[in-house]
């Protein structure tokens, strides 16, 4: 490390840099939200269904996040606990039209709230309850019912309805992800 | 502070800093990819490390490789663009060791498709290492995006991770033609000359298909700048060629590569002449063009070129001395050049071609450099010495001596064994050459640091010393061995004491006292060899010696371990029978010998040829005949196979092999078929035998589906007739099937309906060799004296048709099938009288050895002595032979 670099530590001017992991079902939306929030000129045209992970960068309020986008499908949800360890945060995105589902995103939910590197660990988890534009879309009060998020206590978490498409309701959801994440820092 | 830590490495290192790399250690620093934020500087050195030790050989479990991995994954939130390709080679490395690595495959997807140009070439090849066929649709459409890639770099890559695909999805890149094609017309060399591959190995197992890709280029559809891309065109159109046979002198294919002699590119014009000086069949005409290439090249001021056209030269010597000729004078300034490896092709080259005069001169040329050239070039001189006394015997003396400095020199384990093997040649090539060679060895074994060189060297004494004048001589040097060696050789030297022990009488009470104190060794086997060999010798019986330490135990060693197994698994009344193991086929001896020799005779170049897998061969057939039920169920194990026989001329519509399998009482035909027309299907498919009489077919096994291209047996199960003269015939044999007319590109079949069709085959012929097996006899006169007790034959025969004692020699062999023992199989140069011995096995385990005295006069004479275990053998033997 060079002597610079030191100094900039030192004097608390390093930027301020977090890393967040995004997971939920496949299909559920995951990569159209976080293509949304990246700057205009690193957005993709296109979302295809993920293979394995990709990593992604966007800021907000000053935040720069790098976000681990999994992919959702089920041969592939064994491999998200790889990289639980390290999260500062965890965006856990639920579609909420995909009533059949619900279940099953319950169950990988639990998994992931018991998991050794994520239980009893301080993680803000933020959940998008999204397509709220879809007619048959539950409330996301209802999908915080399924999902029994009134029983998770020891972790901050915050549920908002969202439209990865349009954007709508990504903002909130963020913004409080952001101060949570600056608090844990301070 | 950068500058003083520089100064210290260069101190402490020597030179290279990972040269101390631990593997734990390394791993346990590899912890850091998981930190964040990435220090991309130090990332790269631990992944440096990493590579580093992969590519030393060091293995990684899965576990160990897939935590590596997962870590690794991890450095794609950094943006260094070195870090990143370091990733990228980091993730090819560990993608055969790691699980789940498809992890990565959207990452690299994005790099492969995004902007940053440097990553995208490397990210596709990564992308191909990680992928397999299951996950390659979802990429299919990128593959072909980058195939056709404006960016050169990145279309090569494509291409060329392509080509490593078609090894675990074939089908899926021949979709890709179109975009190879197009890319075959890029401006690029390399482009090109990628895309031309992956053409080529679509397409490759489709004849037609190359045809017309080489005439598309020929034409001048498809415009080549790339000088690689034709250099793959003439090695292609060679291709062609050769499996074209003969035919193809004043074909357009061959013009296309001599006008590519003219061409404006070194590389081709090499390529091309290398690729007609290789071709078979060529006439003078043909080859002149080439060669005169290849001399205009040997006086070239770039030693590239020089050295390429030695080489190549050197490699054709023997197949063409006399284009070479035309060349002796420039390669003759090239026993001079200053670079060595040009020298040495030149020097050998000539030797190869020179007469006999120029040998010491040339020798004597070589010495005054040989201790500055790489040891792969080292056994290249001695490749050709070797060849060069076989060629003149007479010169051995010069030539052994040349061979006895080199052992001497320092020099790695492949580079002496070459030595040794050559020396070891020439001894057994040539009887005068015998006791300065072994005289050599022995004093090479006393300061030989390769162990299995001089494990081989002592078995060499042991067989070989007791037979020359003084054998007393050899034994101060093996028991130098048993003083200063380590266990292995020491066994080694023992078991060659004994050998003298056994064939020499005025040795054995020294070699018994010698033997005593080996008995004192710390080892435990060569203990074991030491008391086993006093005890044998002690008894002073020449019949126990003889088969307890100089012929020994005559079966096929796979065999009798799988038949012993078999009778540990269940135990039966009946003592374990030895005589029912086969003996070992000699026939894997033969093909080390043999491919020995085309080695010495033809590229001498060419390092020395390794030994073949003598098990596989003996076992091979045995192991394919057991999964048919019907032949498993036969009395006894396989005895032995015959050779494949023709019994179809090649180039017709069925080619067909029989293969003779023969038990002890019941004869397996193996009818090898394969079906050449593509537009049949066959199915059914039988041979009808007219067996001669006593012959009783038991089975006949058909093949149920015969498909173009394929090869595929049907059987046919016999019992011997009991009379034993009558087991030798001629049986008709016809093959008879169901046709199925198919779609020539489908291969599927028109109708349901077959009709039946026939093909006459040529006779298969039973002879006497099918049924006897080879064996080697170490010690032919002690097994012939204890055979006196046996059934003995004998008859005088006149061998008209036969004008020298060689060729009576060579029929008789292999008429009878049986093994030459003591080289009698080689005759003397001048002599006009020899005998020969022969030994063997006949079917069911019956001893035969053969004793045939021949005379030459106007025609040869011949005395054959036949000595067997069963009276009706030697009958047999004596009837047949008449
Ligand atoms: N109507 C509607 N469609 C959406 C919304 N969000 C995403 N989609 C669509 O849902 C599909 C799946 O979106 P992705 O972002 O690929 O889903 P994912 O969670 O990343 O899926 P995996 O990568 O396979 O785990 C896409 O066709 C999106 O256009 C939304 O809010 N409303
Ligand atoms: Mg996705």
């Amino acid at each position: 490390m060079g002597l610079f670099d030191k100094l900039s530590n030192f004097l608390g001017l390093k930027k301020k840099e977090v890393k967040v992991l995004v997971v939920g079902l496949n299909n559920s939306g995951k990569s159209t939200i976080i293509n949304h929030l990246k700057s205009d000129d690193e957005k993709s045209t296109e979302i295809v269904p993920t293979i394995g992970l990709s990593v992604e960068k966007f800021k907000n309020q000053k935040v720069y996040f790098t976000a681990l986008d999994m992919s959702g499908q089920g041969r592939y949800r064994d491999l998200w606990e790889h990289y639980y360890k390290e999260c500062e945060g965890i965006i856990f995105v639920i579609d909420s039209s995909d009533r059949l589902r619900l279940a099953v995103a319950k169950e990988e939910l639990d998994m992931l709230i018991q998991h050794p590197d994520v239980a009893g660990r301080f993680v803000p988890l933020l959940f998008f309850a999204n397509k709220m534009d879809l007619r048959d879309a539950l409330s996301s009060v209802k999908v915080a019912a399924a999902l029994g998020l009134e029983k998770l206590q020891d972790k901050p978490w915050h549920i908002c309805s969202s439209n990865a498409v349009t954007g709508e309701g990504l903002q909130e959801g963020v913004h409080w992800f952001t101060q949570q994440v600056c608090e844990s820092m301070r | 502070m950068a500058f003083k830590r520089d100064k210290k490495e260069e101190e402490d290192g020597g030179g290279n800093i990972f040269q101390n790399l631990e593997k734990t250690s390394v791993l346990q620093e590899a912890r850091t990819f998981n930190d964040t934020p990435v220090n991309p500087r130090k990332c790269t050195h631990i992944l440096t490390k990493i590579l580093y030790l992969l590519n030393q050989g060091e293995q990684l479990g899965s576990t160990e490789a897939t935590e590596v991995f997962f870590a690794v994954t991890k450095l794609f939130q950094s943006k260094d663009v070195v870090l990143r390709r370091m990733v990228y080679l980091g993730i090819k490395e560990l993608s055969s060791l790691a699980e789940d690595v498809i992890i990565v495959t959207s990452s690299l997807t994005k790099d492969m498709t995004g902007r940053e140009d440097l990553y995208r070439a490397a990210a596709i090849r990564a992308l191909c290492s990680i992928t397999d066929v299951t996950m390659l649709q979802s990429i299919e459409r990128y593959m072909k995006q980058a195939i056709v890639d404006r960016n050169s770099a990145v279309s090569s890559a494509a291409l060329v991770s392509s080509l490593h695909l078609t090894k675990v999805a074939g089908e899926v890149v021949k979709r890709w033609v179109n975009e190879a094609q197009e890319a075959a017309n890029s401006d690029s060399i390399m482009v090109q000359y990628h895309a031309l591959g992956v053409l080529y190995h679509i397409r490759k197992s489709d004849r037609l298909a190359v045809t017309k890709l080489v005439a598309k280029f020929k034409s001048g559809r498809m415009s080549l700048k790339s000088p690689f891309a034709i250099c793959l065109v003439i090695r292609i159109v060679s291709k062609l060629l050769e499996e074209a046979g003969g035919e193809w002198a004043e074909s357009p294919l061959f013009d296309f590569v001599e006008s590519c002699l003219r061409h404006k590119s070194e590389t081709v014009i090499y390529e091309a002449a290398h690729a007609i000086v290789n071709m078979k069949n060529t006439t003078q005409r043909e080859l002149a063009p080439a060669v005169s290439v290849l001399q205009l090249f040997c006086t070239s001021p770039k030693p590239t070129l020089r050295f390429a056209a030695v080489r190549t030269l050197n490699k054709v010597a023997m197949s063409h001395p006399a284009a070479l000729m035309a060349c002796n004078c420039d390669l003759e300034s090239l026993i001079t050049d200053s670079n060595r490896s040009i020298a040495t092709l030149a020097i050998t080259t000539l030797l190869k071609t020179g007469a006999e005069s120029s040998v010491d001169r040339l020798m004597k040329q070589i010495s005054s450099f040989v201790c500055e050239i790489s040891d792969e070039f080292k056994i290249v001189v001695v490749q050709a010495i070797r060849a060069l006394c076989l060629k003149f015997p007479r010169k051995h003396s010069v030539l052994m001596n040349f061979l006895s400095t080199m052992l001497r020199d320092e020099g790695g384990l492949e580079y002496k064994a070459s030595i040794a093997d050559t020396v070891i040649t020439i001894i057994e090539e040539n009887p005068d050459a015998k006791e300065t060679g072994l005289a050599h060895l022995c004093e090479f074994i006393e300061d030989c640091e390769h162990t299995s060189l001089a494990v081989r060297i002592l078995h060499l004494l042991g067989k070989e010393g007791p037979k020359t004048k003084q054998p007393s001589r050899y034994i101060r040097f093996i028991y130098n061995r048993v003083i200063l060696e380590k266990a292995v050789v020491r066994g080694a030297a023992v078991a060659a004491m004994a050998q003298f022990g056994a064939a020499c009488p005025d040795l054995l009470p020294n070699i018994l006292v010698l033997l005593a104190r080996c008995q004192m060794d710390s080892d435990d086997e060569v203990r074991d060899r030491a008391t086993y060999y006093h005890t044998i010798l002690q008894c002073r019986d020449t019949l126990i010696a003889n088969h307890y330490i100089i012929d020994t135990l005559q079966v096929s060693l796979p065999i009798l371990e799988k038949a012993l197994y078999q009778y540990l698994q269940n135990p039966s009344p009946i003592p374990f029978d030895l005589k029912s193991i086969p003996p070992p086929s000699a026939v894997a001896d033969d093909h080390v010998a043999a491919s020995n020799k085309i080695a010495a005779e033809g590229s001498i170049s060419s390092t020395a040829p390794k030994l073949s897998k003598p098990q596989r061969e003996e076992n091979y057939y045995a192991t394919k005949l057991n999964n048919i039920p019907e032949i498993a169920n036969l009395n006894g194990p396989l005895f032995c196979s015959s050779e494949p026989v023709q019994l179809t001329e090649s180039e017709t519509e069925y080619v067909v092999r029989c293969i003779k399998h023969c038990f002890p009482h019941h004869l397996v035909l193996q009818f090898e078929c394969l079906n050449t027309l593509n537009d049949q299907l066959l199915e059914n498919v039988w041979v009808q035998l007219e067996p001669s009489e006593g012959y009783e077919v038991v089975h006949s096994i058909p093949c149920p589906r015969l498909q173009y291209g394929e090869s595929a047996s049907t059987y046919i199960i016999l019992r011997f007739p009991d009379q034993l003269s009558a087991t030798i015939g001629n049986f008709g044999a016809t093959l008879k099937f169901v046709v199925k007319d198919c779609d020539q590109t489908t291969g599927l079949p028109d109708t349901e309906e077959g009709y039946d069709d026939e093909y006459m085959l040529e006779d298969v012929e039973v002879s006497l060799s099918d049924q006897i097996q080879k064996v080697s006899k170490a010690n032919f006169g002690a097994a012939w004296e204890e055979a006196a007790g046996y059934c003995e034959m004998e008859d005088m025969y006149s061998l008209a048709s036969m004008s020298s004692l060689e060729e009576a020699v060579a029929n008789v062999t292999a008429f009878l099938g049986m093994q030459p023992a003591e080289r009698s199989d080689k005759v003397p140069q001048g002599k006009s009288a020899h005998t020969l011995f022969l030994s063997g096995f006949f079917r069911g385990g019956q001893q035969v050895l053969v004793r045939a005295k021949l005379a030459l006069a106007d025609a040869v004479t011949m005395q054959l002595t036949v000595r067997s275990t069963d009276q009706r053998v030697a009958e047999l033997i004596t009837s047949t032979v008449g």
